[in-house]
Protein backbone atom coordinates (compact mmCIF):
# COMPACT_ATOMS: atom_id res chain seq x y z
CA UNK A 1 0.00 0.00 0.00
CA UNK A 2 1.42 3.41 -0.98
CA UNK A 3 1.43 6.07 1.68
CA UNK A 4 0.64 9.74 1.22
CA UNK A 5 2.08 10.53 4.65
CA UNK A 6 4.72 8.64 6.64
CA UNK A 7 5.62 10.09 10.02
CA UNK A 8 8.50 8.50 11.91
CA UNK A 9 9.74 9.33 15.41
CA UNK A 10 8.50 12.91 15.23
CA UNK A 11 9.40 15.03 18.21
CA UNK A 12 8.66 18.63 19.11
CA UNK A 13 9.13 20.11 22.53
CA UNK A 14 7.53 23.22 23.97
CA UNK A 15 7.62 24.44 27.54
CA UNK A 16 5.07 22.24 29.32
CA UNK A 17 4.25 20.08 26.30
CA UNK A 18 6.11 17.61 24.14
CA UNK A 19 5.12 15.72 21.06
CA UNK A 20 7.01 12.53 21.66
CA UNK A 21 8.08 9.86 19.17
CA UNK A 22 5.00 10.19 16.97
CA UNK A 23 4.87 7.50 14.29
CA UNK A 24 2.01 6.71 11.91
CA UNK A 25 1.20 6.41 8.21
CA UNK A 26 -1.69 7.61 6.08
CA UNK A 27 -2.39 5.31 3.09
CA UNK A 28 -3.10 6.99 -0.24
CA UNK A 29 -6.78 7.31 -1.13
CA UNK A 30 -8.16 7.20 2.39
CA UNK A 31 -9.35 9.57 5.10
CA UNK A 32 -7.28 9.51 8.27
CA UNK A 33 -8.91 11.07 11.31
CA UNK A 34 -6.55 12.54 13.85
CA UNK A 35 -8.41 12.69 17.13
CA UNK A 36 -7.57 13.72 20.64
CA UNK A 37 -8.67 16.19 23.25
CA UNK A 38 -7.76 19.87 23.01
CA UNK A 39 -4.03 20.36 23.52
CA UNK A 40 -3.18 16.75 22.64
CA UNK A 41 -0.87 17.74 19.78
CA UNK A 42 -3.05 17.43 16.66
CA UNK A 43 -2.34 20.91 15.33
CA UNK A 44 1.36 20.51 16.17
CA UNK A 45 1.52 17.38 13.99
CA UNK A 46 -0.21 19.13 11.08
CA UNK A 47 2.06 22.17 11.41
CA UNK A 48 5.10 19.89 11.41
CA UNK A 49 3.82 18.17 8.27
CA UNK A 50 3.43 21.62 6.65
CA UNK A 51 6.81 22.77 8.02
CA UNK A 52 5.19 25.74 9.72
CA UNK A 53 7.13 24.84 12.86
CA UNK A 54 10.56 23.21 13.21
CA UNK A 55 10.81 19.64 14.34
CA UNK A 56 13.27 18.63 17.02
CA UNK A 57 13.66 15.09 15.69
CA UNK A 58 12.07 12.55 13.40
CA UNK A 59 11.06 12.44 9.79
CA UNK A 60 8.02 13.34 7.70
CA UNK A 61 7.70 11.88 4.21
CA UNK A 62 4.94 12.99 1.85
CA UNK A 63 4.43 10.89 -1.28
CA UNK A 64 7.81 9.31 -0.45
CA UNK A 65 9.62 12.68 -0.35
CA UNK A 66 11.08 14.41 2.69
CA UNK A 67 8.84 17.36 3.57
CA UNK A 68 11.81 19.69 4.19
CA UNK A 69 14.16 18.75 1.37
CA UNK A 70 11.35 18.69 -1.21
CA UNK A 71 9.22 21.37 0.44
CA UNK A 72 7.93 23.16 -2.65
CA UNK A 73 7.30 19.93 -4.57
CA UNK A 74 5.25 18.30 -1.82
CA UNK A 75 3.35 21.46 -0.91
CA UNK A 76 2.20 21.85 -4.50
CA UNK A 77 0.29 18.58 -3.99
CA UNK A 78 -1.31 19.64 -0.68
CA UNK A 79 -4.54 21.52 -0.07
CA UNK A 80 -4.42 22.97 3.44
CA UNK A 81 -7.35 24.20 5.48
CA UNK A 82 -6.53 25.99 8.74
CA UNK A 83 -8.63 25.90 11.88
CA UNK A 84 -8.87 29.69 11.55
CA UNK A 85 -8.61 30.81 7.90
CA UNK A 86 -5.61 33.12 7.40
CA UNK A 87 -6.39 35.42 4.50
CA UNK A 88 -6.12 39.22 4.24
CA UNK A 89 -9.48 40.24 5.65
CA UNK A 90 -10.06 43.33 3.51
CA UNK A 91 -9.67 41.69 0.11
CA UNK A 92 -12.22 40.21 -2.26
CA UNK A 93 -12.25 36.45 -2.66
CA UNK A 94 -11.24 36.73 -6.32
CA UNK A 95 -8.17 38.82 -5.42
CA UNK A 96 -7.05 36.33 -2.78
CA UNK A 97 -7.56 33.43 -5.18
CA UNK A 98 -5.72 35.27 -7.95
CA UNK A 99 -2.69 35.80 -5.68
CA UNK A 100 -2.64 32.17 -4.55
CA UNK A 101 -3.43 30.52 -7.88
CA UNK A 102 -0.06 31.54 -9.39
CA UNK A 103 1.72 29.13 -7.03
CA UNK A 104 -0.09 26.05 -8.35
CA UNK A 105 0.52 24.67 -11.84
CA UNK A 106 -2.69 22.65 -11.60
CA UNK A 107 -4.91 25.51 -10.44
CA UNK A 108 -8.25 25.22 -12.22
CA UNK A 109 -10.13 28.50 -12.20
CA UNK A 110 -13.28 26.88 -13.57
CA UNK A 111 -13.29 24.37 -10.73
CA UNK A 112 -12.69 27.16 -8.21
CA UNK A 113 -15.70 29.11 -9.56
CA UNK A 114 -17.80 25.93 -9.49
CA UNK A 115 -16.84 25.33 -5.87
CA UNK A 116 -17.72 28.92 -4.95
CA UNK A 117 -21.10 28.46 -6.65
CA UNK A 118 -21.60 25.19 -4.84
CA UNK A 119 -20.81 26.87 -1.51
CA UNK A 120 -23.00 29.85 -2.45
CA UNK A 121 -20.11 32.33 -2.35
CA UNK A 122 -19.50 35.20 -4.74
CA UNK A 123 -15.95 36.00 -5.94
CA UNK A 124 -16.70 39.67 -5.28
CA UNK A 125 -17.42 39.16 -1.58
CA UNK A 126 -14.94 40.65 0.86
CA UNK A 127 -13.37 38.04 3.13
CA UNK A 128 -14.02 39.86 6.43
CA UNK A 129 -17.74 40.04 5.70
CA UNK A 130 -18.06 36.25 5.60
CA UNK A 131 -19.27 34.21 8.56
CA UNK A 132 -16.89 31.63 10.05
CA UNK A 133 -18.65 28.86 8.15
CA UNK A 134 -18.37 30.75 4.86
CA UNK A 135 -14.69 31.45 5.52
CA UNK A 136 -14.15 27.72 5.98
CA UNK A 137 -16.01 27.07 2.72
CA UNK A 138 -13.75 29.52 0.91
CA UNK A 139 -10.67 27.85 2.46
CA UNK A 140 -11.93 24.51 1.26
CA UNK A 141 -12.59 25.86 -2.25
CA UNK A 142 -8.99 27.16 -2.40
CA UNK A 143 -7.66 23.83 -1.11
CA UNK A 144 -9.62 21.84 -3.70
CA UNK A 145 -9.11 24.12 -6.72
CA UNK A 146 -5.60 22.95 -7.57
CA UNK A 147 -6.29 19.23 -7.74
CA UNK A 148 -4.33 18.48 -4.56
CA UNK A 149 -3.53 14.83 -3.89
CA UNK A 150 -3.53 15.36 -0.14
CA UNK A 151 -6.00 17.50 1.79
CA UNK A 152 -4.92 18.54 5.28
CA UNK A 153 -7.71 19.85 7.47
CA UNK A 154 -6.99 21.19 10.92
CA UNK A 155 -10.17 21.19 13.01
CA UNK A 156 -12.27 22.29 10.02
CA UNK A 157 -15.60 21.61 11.70
CA UNK A 158 -14.89 23.36 15.01
CA UNK A 159 -17.39 26.15 15.59
CA UNK A 160 -19.55 25.22 12.60
CA UNK A 161 -23.25 24.52 12.61
CA UNK A 162 -24.40 20.90 12.04
CA UNK A 163 -25.72 21.67 8.56
CA UNK A 164 -22.39 22.87 7.25
CA UNK A 165 -20.52 20.16 9.12
CA UNK A 166 -22.58 17.54 7.35
CA UNK A 167 -22.14 19.34 4.03
CA UNK A 168 -18.36 19.39 4.50
CA UNK A 169 -18.20 15.74 5.49
CA UNK A 170 -20.31 14.73 2.49
CA UNK A 171 -17.99 16.73 0.24
CA UNK A 172 -14.93 15.01 1.68
CA UNK A 173 -16.45 11.57 1.32
CA UNK A 174 -17.34 12.30 -2.31
CA UNK A 175 -13.82 13.51 -2.95
CA UNK A 176 -12.35 10.25 -1.74
CA UNK A 177 -14.83 8.08 -3.59
CA UNK A 178 -14.61 9.92 -6.89
CA UNK A 179 -11.03 11.07 -7.05
CA UNK A 180 -9.08 8.82 -4.66
CA UNK A 181 -7.61 11.75 -2.78
CA UNK A 182 -6.02 11.38 0.65
CA UNK A 183 -7.32 13.38 3.61
CA UNK A 184 -5.79 13.97 7.04
CA UNK A 185 -8.55 15.46 9.15
CA UNK A 186 -7.87 16.54 12.73
CA UNK A 187 -10.81 17.01 15.05
CA UNK A 188 -11.96 16.58 18.58
CA UNK A 189 -15.53 16.07 17.31
CA UNK A 190 -15.46 12.30 17.18
CA UNK A 191 -18.86 11.92 15.51
CA UNK A 192 -17.52 13.71 12.41
CA UNK A 193 -14.67 11.27 12.08
CA UNK A 194 -16.86 8.28 12.84
CA UNK A 195 -18.93 9.36 9.86
CA UNK A 196 -16.16 9.72 7.27
CA UNK A 197 -12.79 8.39 8.40
CA UNK A 198 -11.28 5.13 7.18
CA UNK A 199 -8.44 5.19 9.69
CA UNK A 200 -8.12 6.78 13.10
CA UNK A 201 -5.00 7.98 14.88
CA UNK A 202 -5.60 8.85 18.49
CA UNK A 203 -3.20 11.23 20.17
CA UNK A 204 -3.13 12.06 23.85
CA UNK A 205 -0.66 14.28 25.69
CA UNK A 206 1.68 14.30 22.71
CA UNK A 207 1.81 10.52 22.28
CA UNK A 208 0.08 8.24 19.82
CA UNK A 209 -2.27 5.92 21.68
CA UNK A 210 -3.23 3.94 18.56
CA UNK A 211 -3.42 4.24 14.80
CA UNK A 212 -5.64 1.71 13.09
CA UNK A 213 -8.59 1.16 10.73
CA UNK A 214 -11.75 2.73 12.13
CA UNK A 215 -13.91 -0.34 11.54
CA UNK A 216 -11.39 -2.52 13.33
CA UNK A 217 -11.37 -0.14 16.31
CA UNK A 218 -15.14 0.03 16.51
CA UNK A 219 -15.33 -3.76 16.19
CA UNK A 220 -12.71 -4.75 18.77
CA UNK A 221 -12.75 -1.98 21.36
CA UNK A 222 -15.38 -1.98 24.07
CA UNK A 223 -16.45 -0.78 27.48
CA UNK A 224 -16.84 -3.29 30.28
CA UNK A 225 -19.04 -2.26 33.19
CA UNK A 226 -18.83 -4.67 36.08
CA UNK A 227 -19.76 -4.94 39.73
CA UNK A 228 -17.87 -8.19 40.34
CA UNK A 229 -16.22 -8.00 43.77
CA UNK A 230 -12.49 -8.26 43.99
CA UNK A 231 -11.92 -7.90 40.24
CA UNK A 232 -8.75 -6.07 39.39
CA UNK A 233 -8.93 -3.96 36.20
CA UNK A 234 -5.52 -5.28 35.17
CA UNK A 235 -7.06 -8.74 34.92
CA UNK A 236 -9.29 -7.61 32.03
CA UNK A 237 -7.59 -8.27 28.67
CA UNK A 238 -6.59 -5.23 26.62
CA UNK A 239 -7.32 -2.69 29.33
CA UNK A 240 -6.71 0.87 28.06
CA UNK A 241 -8.66 3.07 30.47
CA UNK A 242 -10.31 2.74 33.86
CA UNK A 243 -13.12 4.62 35.64
CA UNK A 244 -14.14 3.65 39.13
CA UNK A 245 -17.33 4.56 40.93
CA UNK A 246 -18.56 3.55 44.36
CA UNK A 247 -20.26 0.36 43.26
CA UNK A 248 -18.85 -0.44 39.86
CA UNK A 249 -15.84 -0.47 37.65
CA UNK A 250 -15.76 0.71 34.05
CA UNK A 251 -12.94 -0.44 31.84
CA UNK A 252 -12.13 0.47 28.28
CA UNK A 253 -10.63 -2.52 26.51
CA UNK A 254 -9.09 -2.93 23.09
CA UNK A 255 -10.02 -6.63 23.14
CA UNK A 256 -13.74 -6.83 23.85
CA UNK A 257 -14.02 -10.45 22.67
CA UNK A 258 -11.37 -11.65 25.12
CA UNK A 259 -12.98 -9.66 27.94
CA UNK A 260 -16.33 -11.29 27.17
CA UNK A 261 -14.70 -14.71 27.34
CA UNK A 262 -13.18 -14.02 30.72
CA UNK A 263 -15.96 -12.27 32.60
CA UNK A 264 -19.49 -13.35 33.31
CA UNK A 265 -22.28 -12.27 35.67
CA UNK A 266 -23.03 -8.69 36.82
CA UNK A 267 -21.08 -7.41 33.82
CA UNK A 268 -22.25 -5.38 30.84
CA UNK A 269 -20.30 -5.28 27.57
CA UNK A 270 -20.73 -2.48 25.05
CA UNK A 271 -18.89 -1.63 21.88
CA UNK A 272 -16.92 1.56 22.33
CA UNK A 273 -17.54 4.64 20.20
CA UNK A 274 -14.68 6.99 19.42
CA UNK A 275 -16.17 9.33 21.98
CA UNK A 276 -16.03 6.58 24.63
CA UNK A 277 -12.41 5.89 23.73
CA UNK A 278 -11.49 9.56 23.95
CA UNK A 279 -13.37 9.94 27.22
CA UNK A 280 -11.90 6.91 29.01
CA UNK A 281 -8.36 7.56 27.82
CA UNK A 282 -8.48 11.28 28.51
CA UNK A 283 -10.36 11.26 31.78
CA UNK A 284 -9.74 7.79 33.17
CA UNK A 285 -6.51 6.22 34.30
CA UNK A 286 -5.03 5.58 30.90
CA UNK A 287 -3.15 2.42 30.10
CA UNK A 288 -1.76 3.46 26.74
CA UNK B 1 10.11 34.92 -6.48
CA UNK B 2 7.91 36.70 -9.04
CA UNK B 3 4.92 34.85 -7.61
CA UNK B 4 5.69 36.24 -4.14
CA UNK B 5 6.09 39.72 -5.61
CA UNK B 6 2.74 39.39 -7.37
CA UNK B 7 1.11 38.15 -4.17
CA UNK B 8 2.59 41.01 -2.15
CA UNK B 9 1.37 43.50 -4.74
CA UNK B 10 -2.16 42.07 -4.84
CA UNK B 11 -2.32 41.90 -1.05
CA UNK B 12 -0.95 45.43 -0.49
CA UNK B 13 -1.82 47.45 -3.59
CA UNK B 14 -4.51 49.52 -1.86
CA UNK B 15 -2.11 50.40 0.96
CA UNK B 16 0.57 51.22 -1.61
CA UNK B 17 -1.73 53.73 -3.31
CA UNK B 18 -2.72 55.25 0.06
CA UNK B 19 0.92 55.49 1.20
CA UNK B 20 2.04 57.06 -2.09
CA UNK B 21 -0.80 59.58 -1.86
CA UNK B 22 0.28 60.55 1.67
CA UNK B 23 3.90 60.73 0.48
CA UNK B 24 2.89 62.98 -2.42
CA UNK B 25 1.16 65.40 -0.07
CA UNK B 26 4.08 65.29 2.36
CA UNK B 27 6.78 65.75 -0.31
CA UNK B 28 4.83 68.56 -1.97
CA UNK B 29 4.77 70.39 1.35
CA UNK B 30 8.42 69.62 2.11
CA UNK B 31 9.50 70.79 -1.35
CA UNK B 32 8.08 74.22 -0.53
CA UNK B 33 9.75 74.37 2.88
CA UNK B 34 13.24 72.99 2.38
CA UNK B 35 15.92 74.62 0.29
CA UNK B 36 18.76 72.28 1.11
CA UNK B 37 18.98 69.16 -1.10
CA UNK B 38 20.95 67.42 1.67
CA UNK B 39 18.19 67.91 4.25
CA UNK B 40 15.65 66.77 1.69
CA UNK B 41 17.65 63.59 0.97
CA UNK B 42 18.01 62.70 4.65
CA UNK B 43 14.35 63.35 5.46
CA UNK B 44 13.16 61.44 2.39
CA UNK B 45 15.45 58.51 3.16
CA UNK B 46 14.31 58.24 6.78
CA UNK B 47 10.64 58.63 5.87
CA UNK B 48 10.74 56.03 3.10
CA UNK B 49 13.13 53.74 4.97
CA UNK B 50 10.79 53.45 7.93
CA UNK B 51 7.46 53.52 6.07
CA UNK B 52 8.06 50.95 3.33
CA UNK B 53 8.86 47.91 5.53
CA UNK B 54 5.67 48.69 7.46
CA UNK B 55 3.71 48.96 4.24
CA UNK B 56 4.85 45.56 2.95
CA UNK B 57 5.12 43.64 6.20
CA UNK B 58 2.59 45.15 8.60
CA UNK B 59 -0.40 43.61 6.85
CA UNK B 60 1.12 40.18 7.16
CA UNK B 61 1.41 40.81 10.87
CA UNK B 62 -2.10 42.20 11.14
CA UNK B 63 -3.84 39.33 9.35
CA UNK B 64 -1.33 36.64 10.36
CA UNK B 65 -0.95 35.66 6.72
CA UNK B 66 2.62 34.42 7.22
CA UNK B 67 1.26 30.93 7.83
CA UNK B 68 -0.74 31.18 4.59
CA UNK B 69 2.33 32.23 2.60
CA UNK B 70 4.50 29.54 4.22
CA UNK B 71 1.94 26.86 3.40
CA UNK B 72 2.26 27.67 -0.32
CA UNK B 73 4.66 25.68 -2.49
CA UNK B 74 7.59 28.02 -2.09
CA UNK B 75 10.72 27.95 0.07
CA UNK B 76 10.95 30.35 2.99
CA UNK B 77 14.20 31.80 1.65
CA UNK B 78 12.31 32.73 -1.54
CA UNK B 79 9.55 34.31 0.54
CA UNK B 80 12.13 36.55 2.26
CA UNK B 81 13.79 37.45 -1.04
CA UNK B 82 10.34 38.35 -2.39
CA UNK B 83 9.62 40.57 0.60
CA UNK B 84 12.95 42.38 0.23
CA UNK B 85 12.34 42.90 -3.47
CA UNK B 86 8.80 44.12 -2.78
CA UNK B 87 10.09 46.53 -0.12
CA UNK B 88 12.78 47.89 -2.45
CA UNK B 89 10.25 48.11 -5.26
CA UNK B 90 7.91 50.16 -3.08
CA UNK B 91 10.92 52.27 -2.02
CA UNK B 92 11.90 53.03 -5.60
CA UNK B 93 8.28 54.02 -6.29
CA UNK B 94 8.29 56.30 -3.23
CA UNK B 95 11.61 57.85 -4.24
CA UNK B 96 10.45 58.30 -7.81
CA UNK B 97 7.34 60.00 -6.51
CA UNK B 98 9.42 62.34 -4.29
CA UNK B 99 11.88 63.23 -7.05
CA UNK B 100 9.13 63.80 -9.59
CA UNK B 101 7.27 66.14 -7.25
CA UNK B 102 10.42 67.99 -6.44
CA UNK B 103 11.07 68.49 -10.16
CA UNK B 104 7.60 69.43 -11.38
CA UNK B 105 5.89 70.91 -8.31
CA UNK B 106 5.54 74.64 -9.10
CA UNK B 107 6.39 75.86 -5.58
CA UNK B 108 9.37 73.58 -5.10
CA UNK B 109 12.43 75.38 -3.72
CA UNK B 110 14.86 72.52 -4.13
CA UNK B 111 17.28 72.69 -7.05
CA UNK B 112 16.58 69.49 -9.00
CA UNK B 113 20.03 69.44 -10.56
CA UNK B 114 21.68 69.06 -7.16
CA UNK B 115 19.57 66.10 -6.14
CA UNK B 116 19.45 64.18 -9.40
CA UNK B 117 23.13 63.27 -9.32
CA UNK B 118 24.67 59.82 -8.99
CA UNK B 119 26.20 60.86 -5.67
CA UNK B 120 22.91 62.11 -4.17
CA UNK B 121 20.99 59.08 -5.35
CA UNK B 122 23.63 56.71 -3.99
CA UNK B 123 23.66 58.51 -0.64
CA UNK B 124 19.86 58.22 -0.50
CA UNK B 125 19.99 54.50 -1.29
CA UNK B 126 22.83 54.06 1.21
CA UNK B 127 20.82 55.65 4.02
CA UNK B 128 17.73 53.62 3.13
CA UNK B 129 19.71 50.38 2.97
CA UNK B 130 21.17 51.22 6.39
CA UNK B 131 17.68 51.63 7.87
CA UNK B 132 16.39 48.51 6.09
CA UNK B 133 19.37 46.52 7.31
CA UNK B 134 18.16 47.01 10.88
CA UNK B 135 14.39 47.20 10.53
CA UNK B 136 13.68 44.45 7.98
CA UNK B 137 15.16 41.49 9.89
CA UNK B 138 13.28 42.56 13.02
CA UNK B 139 9.99 43.00 11.16
CA UNK B 140 10.38 39.72 9.27
CA UNK B 141 11.24 37.73 12.36
CA UNK B 142 9.15 39.35 15.07
CA UNK B 143 6.51 41.35 13.19
CA UNK B 144 5.38 44.77 14.36
CA UNK B 145 5.94 43.85 17.99
CA UNK B 146 9.59 43.29 17.12
CA UNK B 147 9.87 46.71 15.53
CA UNK B 148 8.17 48.35 18.49
CA UNK B 149 10.58 46.53 20.83
CA UNK B 150 13.47 47.67 18.61
CA UNK B 151 12.34 51.31 18.60
CA UNK B 152 11.54 51.41 22.32
CA UNK B 153 14.79 49.56 23.06
CA UNK B 154 16.74 52.06 20.96
CA UNK B 155 15.11 54.93 22.84
CA UNK B 156 15.89 53.36 26.22
CA UNK B 157 19.49 52.76 25.14
CA UNK B 158 19.65 56.34 23.87
CA UNK B 159 18.40 57.69 27.19
CA UNK B 160 20.89 55.52 29.06
CA UNK B 161 23.68 56.72 26.77
CA UNK B 162 22.66 60.33 27.41
CA UNK B 163 22.59 59.81 31.16
CA UNK B 164 25.95 58.08 31.20
CA UNK B 165 27.48 60.72 28.95
CA UNK B 166 26.05 63.46 31.11
CA UNK B 167 27.29 61.89 34.34
CA UNK B 168 30.75 61.09 33.06
CA UNK B 169 31.48 64.25 31.15
CA UNK B 170 29.18 66.72 32.73
CA UNK B 171 28.34 67.95 29.25
CA UNK B 172 25.94 70.84 29.01
CA UNK B 173 24.35 69.52 25.85
CA UNK B 174 24.34 65.71 26.02
CA UNK B 175 22.09 65.44 22.95
CA UNK B 176 24.82 67.01 20.87
CA UNK B 177 27.31 64.45 22.15
CA UNK B 178 24.94 61.66 21.21
CA UNK B 179 24.15 62.90 17.72
CA UNK B 180 27.64 64.10 16.87
CA UNK B 181 28.77 60.80 15.28
CA UNK B 182 25.66 60.81 13.03
CA UNK B 183 26.28 64.43 12.03
CA UNK B 184 29.92 63.73 11.29
CA UNK B 185 29.01 60.63 9.32
CA UNK B 186 26.45 62.49 7.20
CA UNK B 187 28.85 65.39 6.60
CA UNK B 188 31.54 62.98 5.47
CA UNK B 189 29.06 61.39 3.08
CA UNK B 190 27.85 64.64 1.55
CA UNK B 191 31.10 66.61 1.40
CA UNK B 192 33.43 63.87 0.26
CA UNK B 193 34.85 64.48 -3.16
CA UNK B 194 32.85 62.66 -5.83
CA UNK B 195 35.48 60.29 -7.09
CA UNK B 196 34.73 56.96 -8.83
CA UNK B 197 36.28 55.19 -5.82
CA UNK B 198 33.91 56.95 -3.44
CA UNK B 199 30.86 56.12 -5.54
CA UNK B 200 32.00 52.52 -5.87
CA UNK B 201 32.48 52.30 -2.10
CA UNK B 202 28.96 53.63 -1.54
CA UNK B 203 27.54 51.12 -4.00
CA UNK B 204 29.52 48.28 -2.39
CA UNK B 205 28.25 49.30 1.07
CA UNK B 206 24.64 49.39 -0.18
CA UNK B 207 25.02 45.88 -1.60
CA UNK B 208 26.89 44.63 1.48
CA UNK B 209 24.30 45.99 3.96
CA UNK B 210 21.44 44.61 1.89
CA UNK B 211 23.08 41.22 1.46
CA UNK B 212 23.91 40.94 5.18
CA UNK B 213 20.39 42.00 6.13
CA UNK B 214 18.88 39.53 3.65
CA UNK B 215 21.06 36.73 4.99
CA UNK B 216 20.07 37.45 8.60
CA UNK B 217 16.39 37.70 7.65
CA UNK B 218 16.52 34.37 5.83
CA UNK B 219 18.06 32.65 8.85
CA UNK B 220 15.53 34.27 11.21
CA UNK B 221 12.54 33.50 8.98
CA UNK B 222 13.61 29.88 8.55
CA UNK B 223 13.45 29.56 12.34
CA UNK B 224 10.14 31.36 12.69
CA UNK B 225 7.38 29.18 14.10
CA UNK B 226 3.93 29.90 12.70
Amino acid sequence: MDHAIEIMGLRKEYRGFALDNVTFDVPQGYIMGLIGPNGAGKTTIIKLVMNLIRRDAGEVRLFGLDNLRSEAAVKSRIGFVYDIPRFPEDLRLQTIASAISAFYDKWDDGRFRDLLDEFRLSPRQVFKKLSHGMKMKFSLAVALAHDADLILLDEPTAGLDPVFRLELLTKLRALIQNERKTVLFSSHITSDLERVADFITFIHKGRIVFSAAKDEILETWGVVRTAVDGLKPEDIPGVRGIRRSEHSLEVLTSDLAAAKGLLCGRTVFDKASLEDIMFYISKGNAHA
Amino acid sequence: MLKILRLEFLFSRRQLVITLSIFSAYFSYMATQIRSPRVFIVLTSVMIGVAMPFLVLAREDKFKTASLICSLPVRRSTVVLGKYTATWGATVLGLGCALLLMAVFPFSKIPVGEVLTVKSLLITLFLISLIFAVILPFTIRFGLVGVIVLLVGSQVLGILALLITHMLRGAKDPLRVFFLPFQKGLKALFYHETTPGYLLTLLTLIIAFSAASLFISRVLYARREL
